[in-house]
């Protein structure tokens, strides 16, 4: 081959073809298992044991059971949006995630009807990356924690990854996030054990205490965001 | 014959891993667990097989001067495919693999073998060598991959094999892997007396 420039250009070009006849073709299969993988993680955050689920099973347990609603940051429901519409930006330094519609922020929750619960978005820094899950709490109190779980993290395997464990987040379960008096307490990741009778902290996670504060500190701000909607739904 | 030792070869006597010493960083990250080291081999065998067939074929016809070039363009075409692929049909397992699959583009063996044996030789060669290559390398992660699993989680392919308080933490970090890598290295070469120069 004469021309260096030409050849490699061709190469380029036919790579680049057959890269976007893959990507485009497999695109709708991906963005489905991207989907499939939140909802199994919503279902998780209510502590059903989807292990034997299939995908049928998933997206019709998510038909039937589960609703998606849009509060504003006032805490009232907005009927004419639907999470679809929904915007997100990440703020890279917090890991948390916002909102947007038309430059107006607002907030997207699931509730579910046969065990009574609603589930949160939550996010936040751990350690090295943002720590992305969900926080379900019963629908009734607004209070009793239902189940917590992530579904994307970048921490430590065996350290910070913990997180994404059964004894880590089985922890949370019947632990409260408003105290005697009615104020927003959320659920604090102590170092080292947390007594039984406390209803608002558990065990923290040997050899990382970052991600744990992490986890601490993203509860505490999520829950306070979505506080207007829990006073004006709580009985 | 010849054919037949291209493919032999690398898969014990001169294998990228415990031999050449290539390609450690990804047997370190992706050996916590046999499925993703299957997965990787599938991935990694793929891609060096494509590549060494891919730059055989047109390798009278690359510039030498740019041939890095063309080598990088095929390999990264490769990976990327490989991993829209798991992406869509293996969605948990690409999931755990993170960021390891696009970091085929720099495993040393996929570069080495299109720079070393596919621009000097015929593709049914390249191809074997690929495939040898690819296997030896996947060979040594599925044997990393069965101690640190077995020893660290207590189960071989999810499977339970050892009850839960016999798990090693170590075992599933990387150091677990350094150690049992080095091990396999020692055993290699004391049985064939390979010394590095």
């Amino acid at each position: 081959m004469k021309n260096k420039y030409v050849f490699i250009l061709t190469i380029t070009i036919i790579c680049s073809f057959f890269l976007s006849l893959a990507a485009e073709g497999l695109k709708d299969i991906y963005n489905k298992n991207v989907e499939v993988d939140k909802k199994k993680n919503i279902l998780n955050a209510i502590g059903l044991d989807i292990s034997e689920y299939s995908v049928v099973d998933i997206d019709k347990y998510f038909m039937d059971n589960i609703d998606t609603l849009i509060v504003d940051l006032e805490g009232l429901l907005i009927d004419d949006i639907s999470i679809s519409d929904l915007f997100e930006i990440e703020n890279k330094q917090t890991g948390e995630i916002k909102y947007y519609y038309n430059d107006k922020e607002y907030l997207p929750l699931y509730s579910e009807s046969v065990n009574n619960v609603i589930i949160l978005p939550i996010s936040g820094k751990g350690l090295w990356s943002s720590l992305f899950g969900y926080f379900a709490i019963d629908a009734n109190n607004h209070s009793t924690v239902k189940g917590i779980t992530f579904y994307a993290h970048g921490e430590t395997p065996g350290l910070g990854a913990e997180i994404s464990k059964e004894w880590f987040q089985g922890n949370f379960i019947g632990k409260e996030i408003y105290s005697a008096n009615d104020s927003l307490q959320s659920v604090t990741v102590i170092k080292g054990k947390a007594s039984i009778d406390n209803k608002y902290e558990v065990d923290g996670i040997s050899g990382a205490t970052i991600t744990s504060n992490g986890v601490t500190t993203l509860l505490k701000r999520d829950l306070e965001r979505y506080e207007p909607y829990f006073i004006r739904n709580r009985k | 014959m010849k054919i037949k030792e291209t493919f032999i070869d690398p898969l014990v006597d001169n294998n990228p891993i415990t031999r050449q010493v290539l390609g450690i960083c990804s047997a370190l990250a992706v050996t916590v667990k046999v499925e993703q080291a299957l997965v990787m081999t599938i991935a990694l065998t793929f891609v060096v097989t494509m590549s060494n067939t891919i730059i055989s074929l047109l390798r009278v016809y690359i510039p030498s001067s740019i041939r890095i070039i063309v080598q990088l363009t095929v390999i990264s075409t490769l990976v990327a495919l490989i991993d829209n692929l798991l992406g869509a049909y293996m969605y948990d397992v690409s999931k755990s693999l993170s960021v390891f699959v696009a970091l085929i583009i720099t495993n040393c063996i996929v570069m080495g073998r299109a720079d070393a044996f596919a621009m000097q030789n015929g593709v049914k060669e390249s191809f074997m060598d690929g495939l040898g290559n690819g296997l030896g390398y996947g060979l040594i992660l599925i044997i990393v991959a069965s101690f640190r699993e077995v020893l660290g989680f207590g189960t071989f392919l999810g499977f339970r094999v050892l009850p839960e308080f016999m798990n090693n933490g170590l075992m599933i970090l990387a150091p677990g892997a350094f150690i049992i890598l080095g091990l396999i290295i020692w055993a290699q070469r004391s049985i064939t007396s390979f010394v590095e120069e």
